[in-house]
């Protein structure tokens, strides 16, 4: 029998990523299907789906720059058309680099690339960075940040090496900003948007990290909601609620199997699903 | 004496990067007819003041042939070429005018050197102050640095061989672009050649 993703979430396997079982995990914790989809299966199968997860890892190895390798793809061409027709289509790490190596994002001459993700600028350091950071969600409405509050602050961590979103376009930003596309921003654990090291983790123009398209279907974001999906992924020392929900749930199995702060961007389709959003 | 240094490095072995963008460029961008090879180089434009071209050539070789952050003997091969006041030196395992590809392309070829680099330089301090700390007699007094792609392209004459060139490397839309994503990367043409026979 043919394999259909119908009602689910397919999440594409490019050669190279290494996320995308627990990106199913993370979707199917708020009961949704999904479903790895190989970059070279065939794009039809996509017709049918509830939506589309770029997920983070090395595609191509990062070959030539991050992402631009698999933007290239045939897969990608399925992408535009269902990502233009309102589908929803989230990017993580290096997902979001596919998506604005593509020209979804930030989209407003669409597949026109306008934005890049450029390697991190960091106070005394340089290259790959980890760390567990807190987010902003400000702008318009998008089905992935449906579920989250304007203003509420969400801890993520992030994995990268190029995060760094910017434009060497003015007009662009502008219309970014007219249009509410920055929908997360690095901030303190008090909500604070600092421009400076480790805050702003990577040097990202207007501690972008998370832009969205203007009609809010299509997400490219940096930091990995998959991996914060459940409390247990949480580290005891983070500062804030979920830091003391986590400290409070140690050496406890089953309340570390509740949710994590992640898990809101999957619950943000869900609800989409379901009409509420 | 003021002098210009240039080093070129690339891997002995074949190089999945450049075989990567041959194979995007040509299997998925439609450049199969136009693109007949490419190469891909580290590259450290630099201006430095020594006493002769000779001096500052064989200071600089010292330096990177044991910095790894330059060269790595065991998997890359160099070109050292320095000029400066009427005197050339030159100096690496590496022929850098005659390194291409082996062709099997008909038509005009033109070979189209891109480099790029990154807008404000990040690193470019770092590797001059590298360098400075372990050279005497010489002072490297700028520094530019990148990664060149050596693009041999079918066209008609060179301004058609630099145009193709382009369009293939710039990344204006999803289609069209790989090289390098303009947001945050420069770009120059440091030499197109007509290389046809070769």
């Amino acid at each position: 029998m043919a394999r259909s993703f119908k009602g689910k979430v397919a999440i594409i396997q490019f050669p190279g990523v290494n996320c995308e079982y627990e990106t199913a995990d993370a979707v199917r914790s708020v009961g949704l299907g999904g479903d790895l989809l190989r970059w070279n299966e065939d794009p039809a199968l996509l017709e049918e789906a509830l939506a589309v997860i770029v997920p983070g890892g090395f595609s191509y190895q990062d070959r030539i720059r991050a992402g631009a390798v698999s933007a290239k793809d045939h897969i990608m061409d399925k992408l535009s058309e269902l990502a233009s027709g309102g589908r929803p289509i989230l990017g993580i790490c290096n997902g979001a680099q596919v998506l604005v190596e593509s020209g979804f994002i930030p989209g407003i001459h669409w597949e026109r690339v306008d934005l890049a993700l450029a390697p991190n600028v960091m106070e005394d350091r340089e290259g790959y960075y980890c760390a567990w950071t807190y987010l902003l969600r400000e702008g318009t409405d998008c089905v992935w940040t449906a579920a989250i509050a304007p203003g509420d602050i969400v801890p993520i961590p992030i994995a990268h090496a190029e995060g760094r979103f910017t434009t060497d376009d003015g007009a662009v930003l502008e219309e970014m900003k007219k249009n509410g596309q920055i929908i997360l921003r690095y901030c303190t654990q008090a909500g604070l948007v600092d421009h400076s090291f480790p805050v702003n983790p990577n040097g990202s123009l207007e501690n972008m990290a998370g832009v969205c398209n203007r009609e809010g279907n299509v997400l490219a974001m940096m930091p990995h909601p998959e991996r914060a999906t459940w409390l247990r992924q949480v580290p005891e020392d983070l500062a804030g609620g979920w830091g003391t929900r986590r400290r409070r749930a140690g050496g406890d199995p089953g309340k570390m199997e509740a949710a994590g702060p992640g898990r809101i961007f999957f619950e943000s389709l869900k609800r989409w699903k379901e009409g509420g959003a | 004496m003021k002098t210009e240094a240039r080093l070129w490095v690339r891997l002995k072995v074949i190089d999945l990067v450049a075989q990567t963008a041959w194979m995007t460029l040509t299997g998925k961008m439609g450049f199969a007819g136009d693109l007949c090879g490419i190469l891909r180089y580290s590259c450290w434009m630099m201006e430095a003041e020594g006493d002769s071209a000779a001096a500052v050539c064989e200071a600089i070789d010292r330096e990177i042939r044991m910095d790894s952050a330059f060269t790595n003997q065991n998997k890359h091969l160099y070109s050292l070429s320095v000029s400066g006041g009427g005197k050339e030196a030159a100096t690496g395992d590496l022929t850098i005018e005659r390194d291409f590809p082996r062709l099997d392309c008909g038509g005009r070829i033109f070979a189209c050197d891109l480099f790029v680099s990154e807008q404000g330089g990040g690193k470019d301090k770092g590797y001059a102050s590298r360098l400075n700390e372990r050279l005497s007699g010489v002072k490297v007094t700028g520094m530019k640095s990148g990664e060149v792609w050596r693009v041999l392209v079918r066209a008609e004459d060179l301004e058609e061989a630099a145009r193709k060139v382009e369009e293939m490397a710039v990344t204006r839309t999803r289609k069209h672009g790989l090289l390098l994503n303009p947001h945050y990367q420069a770009y120059e043409f440091i030499g197109t050649t007509e290389i046809t026979g070769q």
